[in-house]
């Protein structure tokens, strides 16, 4: 077990290093991990590996002045070194007028993160869990190729304000890659839970099996602007690009995508950006809510944000813009509440099941992961990337076969402006983004497809 | 308290800190240098003992330090430093690992046990035995050569380069300015059961800044990034570029960019200088010559490939222009190691991926070179920090100048009726098998009549990695090949980062499909691929 996995030993841990700062304030951070990562690749497991790990991140000011230095070397020569170093740093750094004092403590909830058989699993345990998934897709005579990651870890903060929360977690996340053995079907399904009695990779395996088998053969269909059900693993990549993207200082300095949002002010006297306000306004469908929410038992995440109390937080309502991510030192300029980045994202749905979502498609498109999203276009969060692992037409509300993978190009703030339909939320893995989200699929009018790609 | 006051004072302070600050690391490596060979028999006995086939043990040290600046405030100051080991074990066909930052004799040995562990907790139900070729054994050492260690540097210089950059962008009339600058020290040790111990050492370093202009009565922004890449070399490299000059054009082309006319969409010939081709050679040819992507073993993330071992010397890949080589021993190269952490030594194994527009070679790990018939690795194994698992990453891999050593960038554009000549690097995307990019970049010159006749906006060049490099028709000579090259490209899962380096020159690309990215986002555009007027069209509706 790693040093520090008890609130007891985090203390300790960053009571050292605390006492040994002279400088004006401090806040320290430490992380430990044991994780055990498992990967197979064409039905064969292809690595094994454990790694126990500690990160301590110390930041020291002298007044305005402030710098930064991480170590996972914990002896008592090694953090005096740490502090010695960091405290040296400071007091070369210019002074920052936008430095803040340490936060002051506050009232965390209790996060609900961590399960103690999960913990207590063994490598021998999670090669059991796995084991079966592989060997129904060595049955069903497709290749596989799936990762499992069991995470078993602890955060603590402490600062010179005399601020200490301690949080430990644990998870278990999976996914599955099903390909056909002529290359032309691939599927792919995920699950992320806290506590280890809820892992059903049987139930991963067939659903990634299921779509590679569904996927193929593709026909090509043309790309253009269509209506689309994107599936919770696509919902959660572009929602956390918008999510990532609502913040208040950007905005305020006219270089986010919520000023193209707002109406253009070139007849207006005066430069707009510090008089207008979109929190309140109405920029999304009115079917568009997204809510923050740590102690959700589906997706927790913990209760704090740099030491800001996380709470339950509407972020988006009704298509109003309820939250933006407004800085310590930003709030402090503008008047405003610091508003910490959310931690997780919850999207509550219509409960329609996929099928009722499909029944309501005339022509259209079911995507049901998306791949390699970037930043084409700040101005207006657009965002490129690809279908991939089971693209499906939809025509008279009923799937009808295979189609070749897209290319799309779309702004997830036009995904929300023109969502009609959702269903049941659930919690899957991103692409590229690890916050815990549990959402639901979605179906969406005028979807860009803008090109069609070979790749299967 | 301006810059220069600041400096002043922080001068002597700085330089006596400067020889202390990295006393800790420096001391940590003399201390594993001296002990490496007793220290590596440790866990590589217990692992034979224990029945491992084959067994490495790799301790690794990464150095870093990073500074941002914004306009002239400097907001983030970190240095950090991580050091652990790992040992590799192969039992009974199956691969284990165990990773751990604690270096003490007694977790060396929990180390082989628990890869050793973990790896026969596999056995019984392999289809397939992992199985490696034998390499020689080396014991050598190895340091990056580098004229200037950036750790060695004062900060005050370092910070002072920011903030010159900043002030020179605001001064020319940038709403906003941030530049950024780290640096990063990777120290490794490798010793395996073949009876090779290995100790090297390389530097990096990467400057980057970013200026934005605004017009907040339109509500509109434009952004330029430096094009100045990572490269795998010291402060010196940082210390030569003129980056307060870019950041003065960067201004100018931000501003130019933001009342452009809004490109028309449709095939164009595109001139595209190595500031943007390195990105579109790492992404359509980098990684779809992968070996283990390409038999499978990234399908779960990163994905397959369309380049697959039967196409091997027999697909037309580029044109009989395209060349494009994968090495480990170029000056600069961010890739460039004299071993590789499988412990292949990579002086020797350059070799061509496409030659003359045929695909010729994969990138190989240990244990890969048997799946297409042949007989070894050619040094592509990294694992990025002590804890990860090594796996196939990329080399430094290149396009090679055009046969005509005079031929200029110049030269390409005069070839070009109508077109664009594309300067750095921006938004990338590409399918997980290698087939659609899509990529932007920071500057769009009009090129028309063979002439660069004011700027472009909203562009975005989409296409298929083969057709692409088959429109290739020109290339500049090798006085205009320039290195450029990612930090951070990522692999695997857990998913590793991996510095790379790609060198190009400017290439030009006949009828390739230009998007409209104003169109793309659902916004009514004036576009026109005529003659600039003036920079009064293409506004958003």
């Amino acid at each position: 077990m790693p040093v520090g996995i008890t609130p007891d030993e985090s203390k300790v841990l960053c009571q050292r290093v605390l006492g040994l700062v002279q400088a004006d304030s401090a806040e320290v951070r430490v992380a430990v991990a044991a994780d055990q990562h498992l990967r197979s690749a064409n039905n064969d497991i292809t690595s094994n590996s454990i790694a126990n790990r500690i990160a301590i991140h110390l930041t020291v000011s002298y007044g305005q002045r402030s710098a930064s230095i991480s170590t996972n070397q914990t002896s008592d020569a090694a953090l005096r070194e740490a502090v010695g170093k960091v405290q040296a740093l400071a007091r070369l750094v210019p002074e920052d007028p936008e430095h803040l004092p340490p936060v002051e403590p506050a009232d965390y909830a209790e996060p609900i993160m961590w399960s103690e058989p999960t913990a207590a699993a063994t490598p021998a345990d999670t090669i059991g869990w796995m084991r079966p998934a592989i060997e129904q897709a060595r049955a069903a005579r497709v290749e596989s190729a799936a990762y499992l990651i069991r995470s078993v870890g602890a955060t603590a903060l402490a600062n010179s304000s005399g601020l200490f929360v301690h949080q430990p977690h644990t998870s278990v996340g999976f996914s599955m890659t099903a390909r056909t053995l002529t290359g032309n079907g691939s599927g792919w399904a995920s699950t992320q839970v806290t506590h280890a009695h809820n892992l059903d990779l049987t139930r991963i395996a067939e659903q990634a099996i299921r779509k590679a088998i569904d996927s193929r053969n593709p026909t090509e269909r043309p790309a253009g602007r269509t209506t689309v059900i994107l599936e919770s693993a696509a919902v959660r990549d572009l929602l956390a690009l918008l999510v990532e993207n609502l913040d208040r200082r950007s905005f305020d300095e006219g270089r986010s995508f919520l000023n193209s949002l707002l109406p253009n002010e070139t007849s207006l006297k005066e430069p707009a950006t510090d008089r207008r306000d979109p929190v309140g306004l109405r920029l999304f469908g009115d079917r568009a809510t997204l809510i923050c929410d740590p102690l959700y038992p589906e997706a927790p995440c913990g209760t704090h944000d740099g030491g800001l109390p996380l709470v339950r937080t509407p972020w988006i309502e009704g298509g109003v813009l309820k939250a933006m991510h407004v800085g310590r030192f930003w709030a402090l300029k503008k008047g405003m509440k610091a508003q910490p980045s959310p931690g997780n994202i919850i999207m509550p749905g219509d409960g329609l099941t996929l099928e009722e979502l499909i029944r309501r498609v005339e022509d259209g498109v079911l995507i049901t992961r998306l791949w390699y999203l970037r930043m084409v276009q700040p101005q207006t969060l657009l965002h490129t990337g690809l279908t991939r692992d089971g693209t499906f037409a939809i025509v008279h509300g009923q799937l009808a076969g295979p189609v070749k993978n897209f290319r799309f190009n779309e702004s997830p703030a036009t995904v929300l402006k023109n969502m009609v339909a959702s269903g049941i939320g659930q919690r899957v893995l991103g692409g590229e983004n690890a916050m815990p989200m549990h959402v639901p699929p979605l179906m969406v009018k005028d979807f860009n497809l803008s090109s069609v790609s070979d790749a299967s | 308290m301006n810059r220069r006051d600041w400096i002043k004072r922080t001068a002597a302070a700085g330089l006596a800190l400067t020889a202390t600050r990295w006393q800790q690391s420096m001391a940590e490596a003399a201390s594993v240098s001296d002990h490496f060979i007793r220290l590596a028999d440790i866990p590589l006995n217990k692992a034979t003992s224990l029945g491992a086939s084959f067994a490495d043990f790799h301790i690794m040290q990464t150095d870093s330090e990073s500074l941002f600046a914004r306009e002239q405030m400097v907001q983030g100051v970190v240095a950090e430093s991580a050091m652990g080991c790992s040992v590799r074990v192969l039992v009974d066909g199956a691969w284990g690992f165990a990773a751990s930052d604690d270096r003490s004799e007694e977790s060396l040995v929990q180390l082989a046990e628990s890869a050793v562990a973990i790896a026969r907790a596999q056995g019984g139900w392999r289809r397939r035995p992992v199985e490696i070729e034998t390499l020689p054994a080396f014991n050598g050492r190895w340091e990056q050569p580098i004229a200037v260690d950036p750790f060695a540097v004062a900060l005050e210089e370092k910070i002072g380069r920011l903030l010159a950059i900043n002030q020179a962008a605001i001064g020319s009339g940038a709403t906003f300015c941030s530049s950024h600058l780290s640096c990063v020290r990777e120290r490794k040790w490798l010793a395996n059961t073949f009876g090779s111990h290995i100790e090297q050492s390389r530097v990096r370093v990467f400057p980057s800044a970013s200026v934005t202009v605004t017009d907040p009565k339109k509500s509109e922004f434009a952004t330029r990034a430096s094009f100045s890449p990572p490269r795998g070399a010291g402060y010196e490299y940082f210390r030569d570029l003129d980056s307060t000059g870019e950041a003065r054009l960067a201004v100018e082309q931000a501003r130019e960019k933001m009342v452009a006319p809004s490109v028309g969409a449709g095939k164009l010939d595109l001139v595209i200088a190595p500031s943007n081709l390195w990105l579109t050679i790492h992404e359509t040819v980098g990684h779809p010559t992968e070996l283990d992507r390409a038999m499978g073993f990234e399908a779960n993330y990163a994905g397959t490939s369309f380049c697959t071992p039967d196409k091997l010397d027999t697909l037309r890949y580029g044109s009989e222009h395209v060349t494009i080589g994968a090495d480990r021993t170029a000056l600069n190269g961010l890739s460039t190691i004299a071993y590789d952490d499988d412990g292949v030594e990579t002086a020797g194994r350059e070799f061509a991926i496409i030659d003359r527009g045929v695909f010729r070679n994969f990138q190989m790990a240990l244990g890969q070179a048997a799946w297409i018939g042949r007989t070894s690795s050619n040094g592509c194994a990294y694992a990025d920090s002590f804890e990860a698992f090594p796996i196939q990453r990329m080399p430094n891999i290149s396009l090679k100048p055009g046969p005509d050593p005079s031929v200029t960038v110049q030269d390409l554009i005069a070839g070009v009726e109508d077109g664009i000549y594309i300067e750095g690097n921006n938004s990338w995307s590409i399918d997980q098998q290698r087939y659609n990019f899509q990529f932007t970049g920071q500057v769009f010159h009009k090129i028309h009549h063979g002439k660069l006749v004011g700027m472009y906006r909203d562009v975005a060049y989409q296409g298929n990695s083969v057709d692409f490099w088959n429109a290739c028709d020109g290339l500049g000579g090798e006085k205009t090949y320039e290195l450029g090259g990612a930090f951070n490209c990522g692999k695997g899962q857990p998913g590793q980062a991996a510095p790379v380096s790609h060198g190009a020159v400017p290439a030009r690309f006949r009828q390739i499909n230009v998007l409209n990215t104003n169109d793309e986002a659902g916004k009514k555009t004036v576009a026109i691929n005529g003659n600039c007027n003036g920079g009064k069209l293409g506004q958003w509706g």
